[in-house]
């Protein structure tokens, strides 16, 4: 009999100093648990400690956490929502056995992680970034205002759509110059950006013309591709898929493209709504 | 349940190693016994993490003639300490294979077993005919896939058809061939002896168990393709199961043991039942480093166990 061992054996920082020692990306690692809460009912927010993450992470980008659980072997995707220093951001709310197990993590505990992985969102533009986030999809938009609030070409605007409380508003606040948000009972998100309509020409006229950021639930990003269709805006989504891996070894994670089946965890997570045939 | 952080001291699993315990697997020398499994290796992906000339053997994702898309998604499901997966062998095909990533695995250095696909003897012998004088160190021909509807797993079942299969491809190249094996059958001793008959030069196994996860909110499977491969750790045992009982019934074919490797203790489980070499699977999916950590930990345990580590250098089974 062997020693029944499912967990990564090492520490972040050795594993990280190896790998740069070499010129390579971390594996699989264990972070120390900053902080772990709730940030509305339903929302649970975990802060990890890795200085890779925090250093290398870009918009949209995502990590995956493991279960302690050696019986739930498969990676749990989660887009990084905010970095701090050394530490990293991550908003989630329970779907089903990994995520239950996430909620009774606490300050100190540990949890194996690995990333950053994904292809961000492209930011290189100077324009009105329209973050438009639905639900659980608005934490992996929320890394793009912060990253983005540094620069002076670009406006950032949201349109969150919550379910009912609004859980991140607050959080985001000093990065947004337009926030906007609407709640399941008030409408959707296509209602909220079809109401700032005027300030987007606006913003266009004055040379930043608006380019949408969008994470959500699939038809969501359907309505918000055709959106920007209807309004000349570009637009990039970031998606979903269940995933084997994470990092491109096991083509598990596909999405239909008018090119082919393309690796949602490598390819994307982000595409242009054109890449997936999703604009008329 | 909560993880903590372990005490012990991490094993470097990167930097270079001078390897102590190497293998043969027909007549070719493997550095250490430990290599990649098909479909849970991809060059662009695992080779960011490690370098993958220090791995004993990397084998390819399943290589099919034409490009294939595979099944749609999802793919994937979870199963108690194990994974169901039906990606159908999506591959680009066996001549961007031989454009793209064969010459850069051979030029990195790796020691590269091709993994053959098809969905007829036709498919198997365009590929095998085309890889007959490519790099490639050895072919691995899966007649065990069982998420493909022609080919696959309904060759590697029967043993006629198999025979017949094995003995044209045997024909057609002096490469190394080994035989891949599926679990599925009533009796695997059979089916090796077909393989071994027909010319097979080794034989690997196990490939994926037919398995399949429910969504009990909507009442239906969670794959698109309802039904897909089982594989992790859950499988350890029946991969040990399945070595022993063909490496009893075949004394001198070489054996690449296969199915829930995840650490050295257990690829040294796999040497003991008669495996020459073992091959990492689901284990990579959950760690990019696993299967070099694997070799190293198996280096490690093979120190103090020189009968075993002797004839593993001779190309013998324990
Ligand atoms: C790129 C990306 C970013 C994501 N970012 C966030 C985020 O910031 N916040 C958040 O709350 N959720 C996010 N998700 C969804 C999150 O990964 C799933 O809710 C979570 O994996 C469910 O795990 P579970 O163990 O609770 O569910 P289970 O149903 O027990 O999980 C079983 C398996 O299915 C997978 N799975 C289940 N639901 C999903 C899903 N919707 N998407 C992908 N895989 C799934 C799991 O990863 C696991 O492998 C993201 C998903 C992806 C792909
Ligand atoms: C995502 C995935 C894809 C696979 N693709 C192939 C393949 O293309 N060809 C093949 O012979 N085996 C394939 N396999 C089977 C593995 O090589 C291996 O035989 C099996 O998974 C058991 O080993 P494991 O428990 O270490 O994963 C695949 C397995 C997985 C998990
Ligand atoms: S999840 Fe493995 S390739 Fe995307």
């Amino acid at each position: 009999m062997t020693e029944e061992r499912f967990m990564s054996t090492a520490t972040s920082a050795a594993v990280v100093q190896e790998a740069e020692r070499f010129g390579r990306k971390p594996g699989r690692r264990v972070d120390e648990i900053v902080r772990a809460g709730t940030l509305a009912e339903g929302v649970y927010e975990l802060v990890i400690r890795d200085a890779y993450v925090a250093r290398n992470a870009k918009p949209a980008q995502f990590v995956n956490l493991y279960p302690a659980d050696a019986s739930l072997l498969l990676p749990r995707p989660f887009g990084v929502a905010e970095v701090t220093g050394d530490e990293v951001t991550l908003i989630y709310q329970v779907a089903g056995a990994g995520t239950r197990q996430f909620t009774q993590l606490a300050a100190g505990d540990a949890v194996d992680v690995l990333g950053p992985l994904g292809k961000p969102f492209d930011l290189d533009k100077s324009a009105n970034y329209v973050l438009v986030g639905g639900g659980l999809g608005i934490p992996p938009v929320m890394l793009a205002a912060q990253a983005l609030s540094v620069r002076d070409d670009v406006t950032v605007t949201t349109a969150f759509g919550y379910r009912n409380e609004r859980f991140a508003d607050d959080l985001v606040a000093q990065y947004v110059d337009a926030p906007h948000s609407i709640t399941n009972e008030e409408g959707n998100v296509i209602d909220l950006l079809d109401s700032i309509v005027p300030e987007l020409e606006a913003a266009a006229k004055a040379g930043r013309p608006p380019i949408v950021l969008s994470c959500g639930p699939t038809p969501m990003m359907k309505a918000v591709a055709q959106w920007g269709g209807r309004h000349g805006a570009e637009v990039q989504l970031s998606l979903e898929a269940r995933m084997g891996c994470g990092y491109g070894a096991c083509v598990a994670c596909v999405v239909d493209t008018p090119q082919g089946r393309l690796k949602v965890c490598k390819d994307g997570p982000v595409f242009t709504s054109e890449q997936l045939g999703w604009v008329v | 349940m909560t993880a903590t952080v372990r005490p012990s001291e991490p094993m470097n699993v990167i930097e270079p190693h001078e390897w102590r315990h190497g293998t043969v697997v027909a007549g070719v020398k493997w550095k250490n016994p430990v290599g990649t499994a098909s479909g849970t290796f991809q060059l662009d992906a695992c080779g960011d993490y490690y370098d993958v000339t220090q791995m004993g053997a990397i084998c390819t994702k399943g290589v099919s003639p034409v490009p294939w898309e595979g099944n749609p998604g999802p793919r994937i499901a979870e199963s108690p300490a194990g994974m169901v997966n039906s990606v159908g062998l999506q591959n680009p095909g066996v001549d961007h294979y031989l454009a793209d990533e064969l010459p850069k695995l051979k030029e990195l250095g790796a020691l590269v077993i091709t993994n053959v696909a098809g969905h007829s003897d036709e498919d198997y012998a365009e590929v095998t005919a085309k890889l007959a004088d490519s790099d490639a160190d050895m072919l691995e021909i899966n007649v065990s896939c069982p998420n493909v509807s022609h080919g696959g797993m309904s060759v590697g079942t029967d043993p006629a058809t198999l025979s017949r299969l094995i003995g044209r491809l045997r024909k057609m190249t002096d490469k190394p061939m080994i035989v891949k094996l599926s679990p599925n059958v009533t009796d695997i001793v059979t089916i090796a002896h077909a393989a071994v008959d027909a010319g097979a030069d080794a034989l690997s196994l196990i490939n994926t168990l037919v398995g399949m996860r429910i969504d009990i909110d909507t009442g239906k499977p969670i794959m698109a393709n309802r039904t897909g491969g089982v594989s992790g750790p859950a499988v350890l045992p029946i991969g040990l199961g399945f070595v022993w009982r063909v490496r009893q019934a075949i004394p001198d074919i070489p054996i690449i043991g296969i199915g829930g490797i995840d650490s050295g203790e257990k690829a040294l489980e796999y040497l003991y039942a008669g495996a020459n070499a073992v091959e990492v699977g689901a284990a990579a999916l959950t760690d990019p480093t696993a299967p070099m950590r694997v070799a190293r930990e198996l280096d490690d345990l093979l120190d103090s166990r020189p009968d075993l580590a002797a004839k593993l250098a001779q190309g013998k089974s324990w």
